[in-house]
């Protein structure tokens, strides 16, 4: 009776340090047998850290992690997972020349160099944990020939096999449709009332709330919100991190391209990762002039869309750009076409100067423009005129950020995509950002793709928004119109 | 005087290494592609020089200016035909292309090698030098070709610093080299990039296959150590970094002479492998190197 | 029943026949080109091992053959016998393995594989050094010998490369197999799972390097001469590359059929004289950008119908 109300896993005071850059800072949680802890947060708090800090993959620099009792923080990976930690990656790499059965033998095999052949009684095993899974019908069957769904069930066998106490999933659902997601809600359920205690790790609440009795929030690598699913969607903190503050909206005062053509037309895009779905029968259209803003939570799909625009990713479908298909065009071709996109990324040349960043911008514009493109955005950015010869890498996340924007204009862009140029930045050089997007949109006719989480930052500027849910998109419609439709739901 | 001579020996034969690994490290640096044939390139230019100049009496420029364009051919064909189409193989998965870039090359230069065996046989032969006579220096009688090779490596490393950090092709090879998505995001051919690479790699390869050709001489059994010893210097200098290149060309090419000259001739590789498995060890990045 | 289904076992079955009666229909000149292909192809199964199997670029494979054979003419020059011989030539070969797996522990890729290479280049330079001892680049030549018949010579040979297929084959199928190929696969995973990937590594590196020592060993004594072109020089190493390619990686038995026809083909080639190892390479190198998973695996190993 005793040890069904000692926790299972107990991390207190977790701390990991990146160079200067604290990933992870004093992270604490306790997982008692049977109970789904969910551990969200958007990319980039530090929540993948946890995982790894846990499975000994990294090595915190301070803090503890018990299991049962023992303290395994610091162990070698293979000597925690014997402990009693298991983890179901997200990306799995399975053995590809042996079959699925022989893949989850793997698991259960002793780390001996000695024994040689499996125990008989492995085979069975392994053949009752095929079926428990759902993977009976394909267990000899390799791992390449398998859909994602039941590569995921191979890493969750995997796990199962090794019949840890402890077991971390990394997005479960990531990848999955909606009917395959309650089938591994169901072999997670499976996990509990086996009494093992299970960590969800995930980019947002919604997508684990059925399932989790507690919820710790993470953003900059701290604890911003624990308690109930429910707790942490109600939660104030956890609500300006997702979506910002209060929703505002400014409708364009003369709109003068209603009824203009359509400068990029996107139907029916399907978008696959391997055998994982990334988009599926995605359409939307921006007309010139037009600023649109596509709202979703981090892995919905924003950046997959901007990708297959930009010709970085094949997809099926159409995309047309001025009544020109893009289907199978080299992307800097795109790019010189006049879709230039600022990737959430940045991919700035770090070792270069400010300045040199955004001569090459401007590489492919005549002399005389280049310099008055310039002299315009060291105007809309003044602080990178302070910068110019400051190499990239030692900037701050908000000029790094204005950097990338200034390089991308620096091509005088027909569309600008702009890929969540919120990630990770302090609520003050948000405000700078949005400033300047907002003079961009007032003094120029430019037209504008901006993909956010952050419903705060993309409403006020936008013209029509779309929303993208699990690959697909949900709602489309006015800014003025969002917070009463999708408003609550969005989280 | 020796060790005015040592550093004036060391000082060629290092500004040579220099020149022999630059191009090397700019391939990797920019194209991310370890050339195993690297050895096999020079050998070509050096051989096909010494070939044109001795045989075809077009004496030493003319035949090293067919060197180097032997050079360039054998960097083109080493791309197109080899390099490019394992990295466009969609039989080869993406984690397992840098094996296959490594087996491959190597196999490549194997075939170098044998061919030029066949064609000119393993003696070893000497190209006229470029500059004939010998001038006191101090007190050291040197040969002014080594003094011109050394000259000419040194204006070749200035001539390219100029193009990296003055010229828009350049700018774009750093760039490249820092962050290649971010070029094609700012509508920047990649392949283009690569392309402008490969002939600088190739005619440096060229250049220091008929430097050599001119200094040291060249045989066809050369091809293993020359890759072993550009890999090596540029490992030391850490991969991807010019200046830590140059530095190590420097240290292996006096760690060689002071060996060579104050121990036994015979033992002249032996430093330059027993530091490279050193700093392996200690500091893996080499000098410069990041990551 | 599906193995049965397959042209590659009953290939190998035939082989396997040829190759037993081999001495009742061969002279003894194919007998001597035999027993030097079967050698080669323990050497190319051992480094299958580490190159197919746990995923290491190992590029020194000559290091360990190297040191075996050298260490075993030396004791021989010393006056041990043979069996003593190989035995020590095999202890010094896993040492050898073991200084290359250090680096392997700590190296990724390239920079593992240049390791290996430098290794090699050492062990050369110090060949050529220390030539009062080793011969040098003539070679050393040691005062026992296998038997001077070719038919026993070859029964040697075939039996070293019948015992070390089976050994090495069921390695590579049994757990500690799966277990390799885990760790090459995915370092982290295999952790993950419980796997200690530094012990395994440890281990393939001594068992590659355990056979190529004994291979090492028995090619000087079936020669009679330890020599840098047999069992050091770096044109090994790429024939060894090549084997295993041709065969496909990580088969084990393809290494062993791409070893053979290697040798065989070198003989095949021998009018083109120079140009023999030219068309080998460019042969190999067509191999890996079209077929890079073997020109013969594809028999020994089909692809799923689906």
């Amino acid at each position: 009776m005793m040890l069904a109300t000692a926790p299972t896993l107990d991390v207190s005071g977790l701390t990991k340090r990146f160079g200067g850059l604290i990933a992870v800072k004093e992270i604490g949680f306790t997982i008692a047998p049977g109970e789904i802890l969910g551990l969200i947060g958007p990319n980039g708090s530090g929540k993948s850290t946890v995982m790894k800090l846990i499975m000994g993959i990294e090595r915190p620099d301070a803090g503890t992690v018990k299991l049962a009792g023992t303290d395994i923080a610091g162990w070698p990976t293979h000597r925690i997972a014997r402990q009693g930690v298991g983890m179901v990656f997200q990306h799995s790499r399975p053995l590809p020349r042996q079959t699925v059965l022989e893949n989850i033998k793997l698991a259960l095999l002793p780390d001996s160099l000695f024994r040689l052949a499996a125990e008989p009684h492995v085979d069975h095993r392994a053949r009752e944990i095929a079926e428990r899974v759902g993977l009976g019908a394909v267990m000899h069957r390799r791992p390449p020939t398998l859909p994602f769904a039941d590569l995921r069930r191979l890493e969750m066998a995997k796990a199962l096999a090794r019949n840890p106490k402890v077991v971390l999933v990394d997005e479960p659902f990531a990848g999955l449709t909606s009917g395959e997601v309650a089938v591994f809600s169901e072999l997670i359920e499976g996990f509990r009332r086996e009494g093992h205690a299970v960590l969800l790790v995930d980019h947002n609440v919604k997508s684990v709330a059925a399932m989790v009795d507690r919820v710790l929030a993470m953003y900059l690598g701290q604890r911003i919100a624990e308690g109930t699913a429910e707790e942490v969607m109600r939660d104030e903190t956890v609500r300006r991190v997702y979506i910002g503050g209060k929703i505002e909206a400014h409708p364009r005062k003369e709109l003068d391209n209603k009824g203009g053509e359509a400068l990029l037309d996107v139907r029916g895009v399907d978008v696959f990762y391997g055998k994982a779905r990334a988009l599926q029968e995605v359409s939307l259209h921006v007309n010139t002039g037009e600023f649109v803003s596509v709202v979703g939570l981090n892995g919905a799909g924003k950046t997959t869309l901007f990708n297959a625009i930009s010709g970085l990713v094949p997809f099926a479908g159409d995309i047309h750009w001025s009544g020109n298909s893009l289907n199978g065009r080299d992307p800097a071709r795109i790019a010189r076409e006049g879709i230039v996109q600022c990737p959430e990324t940045r991919e700035l040349f770090g070792d270069m100067s400010v300045r040199e960043n955004l001569d090459l911008g401007g590489q492919h514009l005549p002399r005389a423009h280049r310099e008055e493109q310039l002299n315009w955005l060291l105007d809309l950015f003044p602080i990178l005129r302070e910068r110019q010869h400051q190499q990239a890498v030692t900037l701050s996340g908000g000029e790094q950020q204005m950097l990338a924007i200034a390089r991308a204009l620096m091509m005088r862009p027909k569309l600008l995509i702009l890929d969540e140029p919120t990630l990770g930045l302090a609520p003050v050089i948000l405000e700078q950002l949005s400033n300047a997007l907002g003079r961009l949109r007032e003094t120029t006719p430019i037209t504008v793709l901006l993909g956010e989480q952050n419903v705060t930052f993309a409403l006020p500027h936008a013209d029509r928004v779309y929303v993208l849910e699990h690959a697909r998109v949900v709602w489309e419609g006015d800014p003025e119109r969002f917070a009463a439709e999708m408003g609550a739901g969005y989280l | 005087m020796r060790g005015l001579q040592i550093l004036i020996d060391g000082f060629a034969i290092s500004s040579l290494y220099g020149i022999g690994a630059l191009g090397f490290t700019l391939l990797f640096g920019v194209c991310g592609v370890l050339n195993l044939a690297h050895g096999g390139i020079i050998l070509v230019a050096g051989l096909f020089g010494w070939w044109f100049a001795s045989e075809y009496g077009i004496g030493p420029y003319g035949g090293a200016a067919i060197g180097i364009l032997a050079g360039l051919i054998a960097s083109y064909i080493t791309y197109f035909l080899v390099v490019r189409p394992i990295q466009r193989s969609r039989a080869i998965p993406k984690s397992e292309e840098e094996i296959f870039v490594l087996t491959g090359t190597l196999l490549w230069g194997v075939m170098i090698q044998d061919g030029m065996d066949y064609l000119f046989s393993n003696n070893p032969v000497t190209m006229q030098p470029l500059l004939p006579g010998v001038i006191n220096l101090f007190g050291v009688r040197t040969p002014r070709n080594e003094l011109l090779i050394a000259g000419i490596c040194w204006a070749v490393i200035g001539l390219l610093y100029l193009l990296v950090n003055h010229t828009r092709i350049g700018k774009q090879l750093l760039a490249a080299a820092i962050n290649p998505r971010g070029l094609t995001l700012l509508g920047f051919q990649l392949s283009r990039i690569y392309l402008v690479v490969w002939t600088i790699y190739g005619l440096l390869a060229g250049l220091a296959g008929v430097l050599l050709a001119s200094f040291f001489g060249v045989s066809s059994d050369n091809a293993g150590n020359l890759t072993a010893s550009a890999f090596t210097i540029v490992i030391l200098g850490g991969l991807g970094s010019v200046s830590g290149s140059l530095i190590a060309a420097y240290v292996v090419g006096y760690a060689e002479t002071l060996t060579a000259y104050l121990l036994a001739p015979t033992l002249r590789p032996i430093p330059a492998l027993l530091i490279l498995i050193l700093v392996l060890y200690i500091r893996p990045r080499g000098f410069l190197g990041r990551r | 029943m599906t193995l049965l289904r397959r042209p590659g076992p009953w290939i190998g079955l035939l082989l396997v026949l040829l190759a037993a009666t081999a001495p009742g229909w061969l002279g003894a000149y194919y007998l001597g080109v035999l027993s030097t292909a079967y050698y080669f192809g323990v050497f190319a199964m051992s480094w299958d091992l580490l190159f197919g199997f746990a995923g290491e670029v190992n590029f020194g494979p000559t290091f360990m053959i190297g040191t075996g054979a050298y260490a075993a003419g030396l004791m021989n020059n010393a006056g041990f016998g043979i069996p003593l011989c190989i035995a020590g030539g095999a202890a010094a070969a896993v040492v050898g393995g073991l200084i290359l797996a250090l680096p392997a522990l700590r190296l990724r890729g390239p920079y593992f594989g240049l390791v290996t290479l430098v290794a090699v280049l050492l062990l050369l330079d110090c060949i050529v050094i220390f030539a009062g001892v080793t011969g040098g680049e003539i070679g050393m030549m040691v005062p026992s010998i296998l038997s001077v018949s070719a038919v026993t010579n070859y029964w040697y040979a075939f039996g070293f490369l019948a015992i070390s297929a089976v050994i090495l084959f069921g390695l590579s199928r049994s757990s500690l197999g799966l277990i390799l190929q885990a760790t090459g696969q995915d370092r982290i995973g295999a952790a993950a799972l419980g796997f200690n990937v530094t012990k395994h590594k440890l281990a393939a590196f001594c068992i590659s390097a355990l056979f190529s020592g004994v291979a090492g060993a028995m090619i000087t004594f079936y020669e009679g001469i330890a020599s840098v072109d047999t069992v050091v020089s770096l044109a090994l190493t790429v024939q060894i590359v090549i084997a295993v390619v041709f065969g496909g990686r990580r088969t084990i038995v393809g290494a062993i059929i791409g070893g053979i026809f290697l040798i065989l083909f070198n003989e095949l080639l021998r009018p083109l004289g120079q140009l023999n190892s030219l068309v080998v390479s460019g042969i190999a190198l067509v191999v890996i950008i079209f077929f890079p998973d073997g020109a013969l695996g594809w028999m020994f190993h089909s692809r799923d119908e689906s």
